[in-house]
């Protein structure tokens, strides 16, 4: 079986995303609450979601011809039936915790998701502001474990699709908290606010892309406390609009700082694949850095949600 | 979905939606005074607070003096701030202001409106020390 087809899922929810911006909009106007929008904050990521689009279908056939490969290779079928699809969605979206992690780990990683939290707004326009550089990622190779077992790569594209989709709602501060059972379970617009918050509390936690669990199962989860509102963007913000440098500026730090000079491989290699903020004299600071810092100026906070120890 | 529908259906949208947010008045750019710029700063550079602030007359920008004896600059970017220490900059002189720009791909510029009176004296506090 090599010819399985399924809709581009992504494609065909535009319509969908276009007039849930509306609404979302019109409820913020109308209600004076639930999130902000800023024109040019909003069309920055609107563009970098259009060109997301536009970089899959000129670099898709990389990752789809990986796959492809793999799949001449594997001995398993798993076949086309709705309890494959439901396990393939599900270890899929394992898959993608381990890629979301792995680009908030990897500077390398990093640098193609970065756009994605370099908008200081949290709306329905910042589930689009997606990359253009996954390709060069190379975490296309996350992929292969579930090609190898017999899952269609059709359907594994599909499934991402839908995981995709599914994330574009929780991008949102229009919505409080769901029901306990569902937050309990899914991710939730509360939830991934946590991902997007510059706070030292919330930095590095909530990874997941549908299901919660993930995180509760590896370590990761922070809930979103109402005495700390996330404070969305980057560490340091960027001070651009130009979604040529929203898309790039990471890659071109990386480039910077691997080819100065008086720096040993070591370095030049862990400033490619060190956490973010790692840096050879110290100047600056990752994650843990900083969540270190914020606990000398504020130990009250020891022990606290996304405070360890 | 065939490309020509997605090309129109993508265009359009970004269009419409950059349209209705600024007929919405949501292009507008707040102001910024000198509790705000402390803040914006204090936000991203919590281990060095600025304990001075200077706006600029049109509340667009402001200079920061830190704990630390360090300069950093803080503006408007949209309804939003950015604050970057002043450090591997250099100024050139504009007919409307003072133009910073930075060693910083993510942060290439800012343009620092001023009128002519106050500029020299602002381009002396923003100049590079030594």
């Amino acid at each position: 079986m090599t010819d399985l087809s399924y809709p581009d899922v992504v494609q065909l929810a535009v319509p969908f995303f276009i007039a849930a911006i509306a609404i979302e909009l019109a409820w913020i106007v109308i209600k004076g609450r639930g999130g902000r929008y800023e024109t040019r904050d909003a069309v920055t990521s609107l563009i970098m979601g259009a060109g997301n689009v536009a970089s899959g279908l000129v670099l898709g056939f990389v990752a789809y011809g990986f796959f492809m490969a793999l799949w001449t290779l594997t001995p398993l079928d798993l076949g086309t039936g709705w309890w494959a699809l439901l396990l393939c969605f599900v270890l899929d979206d394992l898959r993608y915790y381990w890629v979301h992690r792995f680009g908030h780990r990897i500077r390398w990683v990093w640098a193609s998701h970065v756009n994605h939290h370099s908008s200081q707004h949290y709306n329905l326009t910042t589930a689009l502001r997606q990359t253009w550089t996954g390709t060069f990622t190379f975490m296309m190779v996350v992929r292969a474990p579930l090609i190898l077992l017999g899952f269609h790569p059709a359907m594994v594209l599909f499934c991402g699709g839908l995981n995709l989709i599914y994330q574009f709602w929780i991008h949102t501060e229009a919505i409080g908290k769901m029901p306990k059972w569902f937050e309990a379970v899914m991710n939730t617009p509360s939830h991934h606010r946590v991902h997007h918050g510059r706070n030292p509390r919330y930095l590095d936690s909530n990874y997941a892309g549908v299901f919660i669990v993930w995180d509760k199962l590896f370590g990761t989860f922070v809930p979103e406390l109402d005495e700390e509102k996330p404070d969305f963007g980057l560490v340091h913000n960027i001070g651009s609009f130009n979604p040529i440098r929203v898309a790039f500026h990471e890659w071109v730090g990386i480039f910077r700082d691997v080819t100065q000079r008086g720096i040993s491989m070591r370095d030049r290699l862990l400033y490619a694949v060190a956490p973010p903020g790692w840096s050879h004299d110290g100047s600056r600071g990752t994650s843990e850095e900083i969540q270190a810092d914020h606990l000398r100026r504020h130990p009250e906070d020891r022990g606290t949600p996304g405070f360890k120890g | 979905m065939p490309l020509e529908l997605l090309l129109i259906l993508v265009v359009g949208g970004i269009a419409a939606v950059t349209l209705v947010l600024h007929l919405l008045g949501l292009s507008d750019v707040p102001a910024l005074d000198a509790a705000q710029a402390k803040a914006a700063w204090d936000r991203e550079y919590p281990a060095d607070p600025a304990i001075h602030c200077t706006p600029t007359p049109n509340a667009r920008a402001a200079l920061i003096r830190t704990q630390n004896g360090q300069r950093g600059l803080v503006w408007r970017f949209g309804a939003d701030t950015v604050a970057h220490p002043l450090s591997q900059y250099r100024i050139t002189e504009t007919p409307t202001g003072l133009t910073v720009r930075f060693r910083d791909y993510a942060t290439p510029s800012v343009h620092v409106p001023l009128p002519a009176q106050v500029r020299a004296a602002w381009k002396q506090e923003l100049e590079p020390a030594g």
